[in-house]
């Protein structure tokens, strides 16, 4: 075949391009450290890599939903502590006070604290995360929770919305209780039923411990106890029949319709205690009862005993309020047990996604390096051809 | 009898001529479309003496250029191909590079952004600064969209510079061929073959098909009539028709190829060459990309504007929308005699196509027509109380329209770049539930109601308060109306929200579900536009905008991949074809080099030749002087 001189030559110089943009193209992949250059470059690859990217990038957002989470929960459980604390504490305060060495004074002394404690509970109530939210207002989080009247009642703003945090697509974990559910709807009594001394009572008799004893015979609704005497009861529905009756001693208990109670004392004819199914009562009035019973003077062994059961009733509720606040940092706890857990998971996802992504797009050093070494020759040799080539003519020999 | 003295003559006539043209190559060497000569000697009318015949010396005949049409005409094939995918190629590559999210500044990033601030106002529903951070992901999200959209009407607007240089240069080069093929007709008819100007004239051709796939005819008369498209004549023996770029009929932001004198539109019969490329790249990469971009804008902003319309703001005000985005762009054809006007609006963008549409009315009504070619049935009357409904558009027709009237209706074209950001007021952004339930503290039984969902953002009564009363173990009323069955874990809907009541509820028992109006700490809407991230927002609920982004890229990708590789195909056929065009074309030094040496001997021998002739004259001289 001829070959035309300036075709040769240009051809040399053709090929010197192509060679040196491979090599260009290469040293970009190793000096940006990914081999996708341009989506052109594995179109498939690009569209993985953009879809593992924004999964990675969803990952770390989920972890940090997390982090949000784990930091509302930790305060929340905080919270719940320092409740729980109070509370056992306020009970103890409580028994105290009953003790019979106590004089009204005394008594008043143990009161004052109990008032205080209340006042501490609320503030407890209306704690704030860093940003000022409520803790314990439900979802009105901008509005103070609880307020206590001039009479020391407390009341509730909130409602009874509770916050998601997001862990992975579809996934939601609370990560609060509304004050609603922790504080104020708490069952009251033994958390099946209550009972009250009536205000009229004349005798010492006091209750003690009450519970339901047979709860297939149970069927919750009002009756009266009512002593005929100082030694026989009988107990009366809410039409005024009588459903059960019999004999009482210091001491002892009175069964009826699968409940049963202790009574101690020594009640009047005409006492009566009313049994009520249970109904639903906040930590904050508990307190408050016990402290208002403790406040007022007993003079004399009746009043002593209203004053006793009164606080025994009061205690009841406030053992419901501790165990709903057990029962919500139980919750706590196993929520925050979820979120970490799934840290983990997210932790390992986004490890997982790392690896796959540097496979599609990040450089093998060691294949590209060796690449680039064949192409600087491959470049190298052409440059010498066209060198030694070019110096090839018959001109040379003519003189 | 030949006289020796005129054949060393002829002998030295004809090296210096062959040395001459040699000399021609040798400074030709690198002119580009130049075509080797060399020189045809033949003998001279022999002369008779006596019985036999005696030669007469060398004649040149002529000096012809070293040509192959086929093989030219190969090349000239070749370079159009090469010219064509170089056009496609450069622009669909940059296109590529620009949609490429991986770095830090694409779109995906934005879309990244801005899903994680509505994960971060789902942890913070009652922080102004979150919110505030959120706004600023979505104006930063319609930035890149607009971004963009404004990169490909850049692109837009390259195509139609370009194709209005071309076409300048085609009309230059059709002048050009069709004065050399004047000149030549002339010149040939003086006898020799103008072997300069047919390589002029041939180096004219593979500018232009450069530009655009010509096809050449020879003629008898030597002249080349040159026809684009399908067989439209642009040089005609010595007359030169013109191109010129016109708007489209429909679009005026889109240039197309029309004949100068008729007017006549031939974009869509032109291929080969920088117009043929650009006018591909512009129908099978630009538009696509850009109504697919567009179309991940309409669903995206439509998802997030309705899940913020169910949702409550801080202000406890339903929301409204957040993004802006644009109706379909209708355009009317130049030529329609109607007085029709066509109204169009997206009323699924779920079931969006990428498509552009054609509204045509024909003797048998309208008729839609999707740019793939394919037609699609159009459900309804077209007046505004039942408009016409396809791919999730609509249309009004108003006006009076003649048969043959015809709309083009762009419903994704421009909505990238009229994606915006239309909430300015943080509060605005609905991160609560706009109803909530609560149980009343009453209470006795142990049922529990559920989280309230919203099923009609749009109902009137969505805000009142419906209180849920239970009449008995298993009857409830609502608003102390009614008694309805009631069974645990069952929906009880009304007022365009639905709720669940399970367990086992007392006489007396209420619950309640009214405005959330208040409860700023609520994220329940924020929790949900979160998972808009995920859901499938378009075709049909089948595809994430995530997804959609990445069909984008990897179909551009693919088609640029494509192009690339036929380029370097492309190349590899010019050069062989230059090859085989140069090896019978092209000056080779050394072969000259030869000739040189060749014809510098010939012309020595022949100098001789006339040398010896004088010596012999001279011997003849003086033997008879010496006489």
């Amino acid at each position: 075949m001829r070959i035309s001189t300036f075709w040769a030559q240009q051809q040399a110089v053709n090929q010197m391009d192509l060679n040196q943009s491979a090599l260009s193209q290469t040293q970009m992949q190793l000096s940006s450290g990914t081999k996708l250059l341009s989506p052109a470059d594995d179109p498939a690859g690009a569209a993985r890599a953009l879809d593992l990217s924004s999964y990675n990038a969803a990952v770390t957002q989920y972890s940090s939903n997390i982090d949000t989470g784990t930091a509302r929960l930790g305060l929340e459980d905080n919270a719940l502590s320092q409740a729980t604390t109070l509370l056992q504490s306020a009970r103890t305060l409580a028994l105290e006070g009953l003790n019979g060495s106590q004089s009204d004074q005394s008594r008043q002394a143990i009161a004052t604290q109990l008032y205080q404690q209340l006042q501490q509970l609320v503030q407890i109530g209306n704690s704030q995360d860093a940003n000022g939210e409520y803790l314990f207002a439900g979802n009105t989080t901008r509005t103070q929770p609880f307020t206590q009247d001039a009479n020391g009642n407390v009341s509730y703003a909130g409602d009874q919305g509770q916050r998601g945090v997001a862990l992975s697509p579809g996934q939601t974990v609370a990560t609060g209780d509304p004050g609603s559910s922790v504080f104020m709807q708490v069952p009251s009594g033994n958390g099946s039923f209550a009972v009250t001394a009536a205000s009229g009572n004349t005798g010492t008799a006091v209750v003690g411990a009450t519970s339901v004893s047979n709860p297939s015979a149970w069927s919750p609704a009002d009756y009266t106890v009512q002593f005929t005497a100082p030694d026989t009861y009988q107990v009366l529905d809410s039409g005024g029949n009588v459903v059960s009756s019999g004999s009482y001693s210091d001491g002892g208990s009175i069964s009826f319709n699968g409940i049963s109670m202790t009574l101690s004392g020594t009640p009047a004819a005409g006492d009566s205690f009313s049994v009520a199914p249970s109904g639903t009562q906040s930590v904050f009035s508990s307190l408050k009862q016990i402290a208002d019973a403790l406040n007022t003077s007993a003079p004399d062994d009746a009043s002593v005993a209203a004053m006793s059961n009164k606080i025994n009733a009061a205690l009841q509720s406030l053992d419901q309020g501790l165990q709903t606040l057990g029962e919500t940092r139980a919750k706590v706890g196993a929520r925050e047990n979820m979120l970490s857990a799934q840290k983990t998971a997210n932790g390992n996802i986004g490890v997982q996604i790392q690896s796959t992504l540097s496979g599609i797009q990040d450089v093998d050093y060691a294949s590209t390096i060796s690449q680039l070494n064949l192409q600087m020759t491959a470049l190298q040799a052409s440059q010498q051809a066209y060198v030694k080539v070019q110096g090839l003519s018959l001109f040379n020999y003519i003189q | 009898m030949p006289d020796l003295l005129s054949l060393g003559v002829s002998g030295l006539n004809a090296s210096q001529l062959a040395l001459d043209t040699t000399g021609n190559n040798i400074s030709n060497v690198n002119t580009a479309g130049y075509s080797r000569q060399t020189v045809q000697v033949g003998t001279q009318q022999p002369q008779q003496v006596g019985d036999f015949y005696m030669g007469n010396g060398a004649l040149v005949e002529g000096v012809q250029r070293q040509y192959s049409q086929f093989l030219t005409t190969a090349l000239r094939n070749a370079s159009a191909s090469q010219a064509q995918s170089t056009a496609y190629s450069d622009l669909a590559g940059r296109l590529d590079n620009l949609l490429a999210g991986t770095s830090a500044t694409g779109l995906q990033s934005s879309l990244d952004s801005f899903f994680a601030g509505v994960q971060d106002l789902a942890n913070n529903p009652s922080d102004t600064p979150t919110r505030q951070a959120l706004l600023g992901d979505a104006q930063a999200l319609a930035q890149q969209f607009q971004g963009l959209a404004g990169q490909f009407s850049q692109f837009q607007s390259e195509i139609n510079t370009r194709l209005g240089a071309d076409v300048t240069q085609i009309n230059s080069l059709a002048q050009n061929i069709a004065q050399l093929n004047g000149q030549i007709v002339q010149m040939q008819g003086a006898g020799q073959a103008p072997n300069d100007l047919l390589d002029q004239r041939d180096a004219a051709l593979q500018k232009l098909s450069a530009l655009v796939g010509v096809t050449a005819v020879p003629q008898d008369n030597g002249t080349l009539n040159v026809m684009v498209g399908n067989g439209q004549q642009l040089v005609l023996g010595t007359q030169a028709s013109a191109l010129k770029v016109v708007s489209n009929s429909y679009d005026p932001s889109r240039s197309e190829v029309a004949l100068a004198g008729t007017g006549t539109v031939i974009s869509g019969q032109l291929s080969g060459g920088e117009v043929g490329g650009l006018l591909a790249v512009r129908d099978q990469v630009v538009v696509p990309a850009q109504n697919q971009l567009g179309r991940m804008a309409l669903a995206l902003g439509s998802a997030v504007n309705a899940q913020n319309a169910s949702g409550m703001t801080l202000n406890g005000q339903m929301g409204g929308a957040v993004f802006s985005l644009p109706a379909p762009t209708v355009l009317s054809n130049s030529t329609n005699t109607g007085s029709a006007s066509i109204a169009a609006s997206i009323s699924d963008p779920t079931q969006l196509t990428s498509n552009d549409y054609t509204l045509r009315d024909t003797s048998s009504g309208w008729m839609l027509t999707r740019s793939d070619g394919t037609s699609v049935a159009l459900g309804g009357a077209g007046t505004a109380a039942s408009p016409f409904t396809a791919d999730g558009l609509s249309f009004v027709v108003s006006g009076t329209a003649q048969v043959g009237d015809s709309f083009q209706i762009q419903p994704t074209r421009n909505a990238a770049a009229g994606f915006a950001l239309a909430l300015n007021d943080p509060a605005g952004l609905a991160a609560a539930l706009p109803v909530a339930s609560s149980t009343s503290s009453s209470n006795t039984g142990n049922a529990t109601i559920g989280t309230p969902t919203v099923t009609d953002a749009s109902n009137p009564g969505l805000l009142g308060t419906a209180n849920i009363t239970f009449t008995s173990p298993t009857t409830y009323q609502i608003n102390g109306s009614g008694s309805y069955a009631y069974t645990s874990g069952g929906a009880i809907s009304m007022n365009g929200w639905s709720v669940a009541i399970s367990g086992t509820p007392q006489a007396g028992d209420s619950f309640s579900v009214g405005s959330n109006a208040g409860a700023v700490g609520d994220n329940g809407n924020a929790l949900l536009m979160g998972n808009l991230a995920q859901k499938g927002v378009l075709d049909n609920g089948a595809t994430t905008v995530n997804q959609a982004f990445g069909q984008l890229v990897s179909s551009t990708g693919t088609l640029t991949q494509q192009s690339q590789n036929q380029l370097s195909a492309q190349t590899a056929l010019v050069n062989q074809a230059t090859s085989a065009q140069q090896s019978v074309s092209g000056v080779n030094l050394d072969e000259e080099a030869a000739n040189l040496v060749r014809y510098q001997q010939s012309y020595q021998a022949a100098a001789h030749v006339i040398s010896t002739a004088q010596t012999l004259f001279q011997s003849l001289l003086t033997a008879i002087g010496g006489a």
